[in-house]
């Protein structure tokens, strides 16, 4: 009875595996950004980088829950192109090796936190935060241990003398290395450390609370979290609805597509 | 009136605006292809599986398709359809590149088949025995009494709960955006992540679901009041 079940599974096992072997993936179509007019184009539900994708004649623009899951449908040949932020393209490219990012940036952009409308107390006090962090080299040394040939992974370590009095709840999305990603149950990268280093200054404890990149407007709109804090772009639909500090990093949209 | 202007607005930025009210459709009719083959493809699945493993557990016979069926309802009912629907696209056709619409009937006809098996198992089992010597008696061999005695009145039997599973399959096509398949509830979610404004979109979303699925209901109703109608007991 048991080795009966058992060869059964390892038929059906070995028959799934020859299906998912014999079947090439396409070349490489795309090699600039004009290349990819009528192509189909995997992003982020949300990013900018999947507004950007709407733009582009003719091209179908599919949404995935994670740049993961874009990357993954292009390393198989359901996508010709990914359009994602630099950053988080160099780790999933380090990650695949049948892929590449084109030369040629699709957009230059400003990351900036996001805060609710008219809580401009918050706002302004982060704001003066990101100055003085600024100032005294603390987001350069955050950022150099994230990016860069240098980057080890060693996480911000927050001031333990600083008394705290009250909290901020940062809305992020987990799913975007090297500015947020998990590491067992923490959730590890520049964003987090910087937000971390800001709650040092302002006396806070922060909570981080891990949600759909799609929701942390909404979310921060609602008031569920004080900030959203997650590789954000400051765009003029996003602005109708939430406020931005000053910018912290600047990056770009770049196009991944397979090697040739 | 302040209130009023402000959702006016936002009605149109949800639905009008850019044409995004064809999020809706073209996702409507998505979900409405992806259920109706579903479907099918779980009536079918669905009926053999039950016939292999009610003729098993009457006759003794076919042990080797019923360790198929038996592992099939297993796997399918021990895990997550959301999981199944990322096995079908990512791993089993991870280098074939098929239309994601076909991917998700597949992945829904398969979780769908083995609900709808054990309901009509037990739809087949509910008949009494003495039908199947009847039909014995009647000179009718097993598949005859099978098809023409036992399977009509436990079809009968089985109808609400088999509409039931209709509306479950209908509601969870709704993780289909799981694979970037352009569904209802993925629609609400590109209006959604265009707008930044939750409420309508999403309300609009569950609106179109629940008259979907209240229009089923009545359609059942209907067809077992017909039912009904011949039911001389």
């Amino acid at each position: 009875m048991m080795k009966k079940t058992i060869s059964v599974l390892t038929a059906s096992v070995l028959l799934a595996l020859s299906l998912s072997a014999c079947s090439s993936v396409p070349a490489n179509t795309v090699h600039s950004a004009d290349d990819l007019t009528g192509k189909t184009i995997a992003c982020q539900l949300g990013t900018t980088g999947y507004i950007f994708a709407g733009d582009i004649e003719g091209a179908t623009v599919e949404g995935y829950n994670k740049g993961a899951d874009a990357v993954q449908a292009l390393v198989q040949g359901k996508a010709d192109a990914v359009i994602i932020d630099s950053e988080p393209a160099k780790v999933f490219v380090s990650k695949n090796s049948s892929l590449t990012i084109l030369e040629d940036p699709f957009a230059v952009e400003e990351y900036a936190i996001a805060y609710k409308k008219g809580n401009d107390e918050l706002g302004s006090q982060i704001d003066e935060a990101l100055t003085a962090l600024k100032a005294d080299g603390t987001l350069d040394a955050i950022t150099a241990h994230w990016i860069g040939d240098e980057a080890d992974y060693v996480s911000y370590t927050p001031d333990a003398s600083v008394s705290r009095d009250g909290k901020i709840v940062m809305a992020t999305n987990a799913e975007f290395p090297p500015y947020e990603s998990k590491e067992g149950d923490q959730i590890v990268g520049i964003d987090a450390d910087m937000m971390r280093a800001v709650c040092d200054k302002l006396g806070k404890e922060l909570v981080i609370e891990d949600m759909a990149f799609d929701s942390i407007i909404a979310a921060v709109d609602s008031g569920k979290a004080d900030v959203g804090v997650a590789g954000m772009t400051v765009t003029e639909e996003r602005k109708q609805n939430v406020s931005f500090t000053q910018g912290y990093a600047t990056t770009t949209q770049v196009i991944i597509v397979r090697k040739d | 009136m302040q209130f009023l202007d402000s959702f006016v607005q936002k009605l149109h930025d949800t639905f009008i605006e850019g044409d995004r009210w064809h999020y809706l459709t073209d996702g409507l009719k998505t979900t409405l292809i992806v259920t109706f083959f579903a479907a099918l493809l779980g009536i079918v699945l669905g009926f053999l599986t039950a016939i292999v493993r009610s003729t098993h557990d009457k006759t003794g016979k076919l042990t080797i398709l019923d360790l198929i069926a038996k592992l099939y309802l297993t796997v399918i009912r021990g895990t997550p359809v959301v999981v199944q629907l990322l096995i079908i696209y990512f791993v089993i056709f991870a280098s074939v590149n098929i239309p994601k619409t076909v991917v998700a009937i597949m992945a829904f006809g398969l979780n769908s088949g083995a609900y709808v098996a054990e309901i009509v198992r037990s739809g087949i089992m509910s008949i009494d025995g003495g039908q199947f010597e009847a039909g014995a008696s009647l000179g009718m061999n097993y598949p005859k009494t099978m098809l023409y005695i036992i399977l009509p009145q436990a079809l009968r039997n089985i109808l609400p709960a088999l509409a039931n599973e209709f509306i479950v399959l209908l509601k969870e096509t709704s993780v289909a955006g799981y694979i970037a398949l352009t569904d209802l509830t993925r629609g609400g979610d590109i209006i959604r992540s265009a707008t930044y404004e939750a409420f309508l979109p999403l309300i609009a979303v569950a609106v179109i679901y629940l008259v979907m699925v209240v229009a089923l209901s009545r359609l059942v109703g209907l067809l077992e009041r017909r039912l009904a109608r011949s039911d001389r007991g």
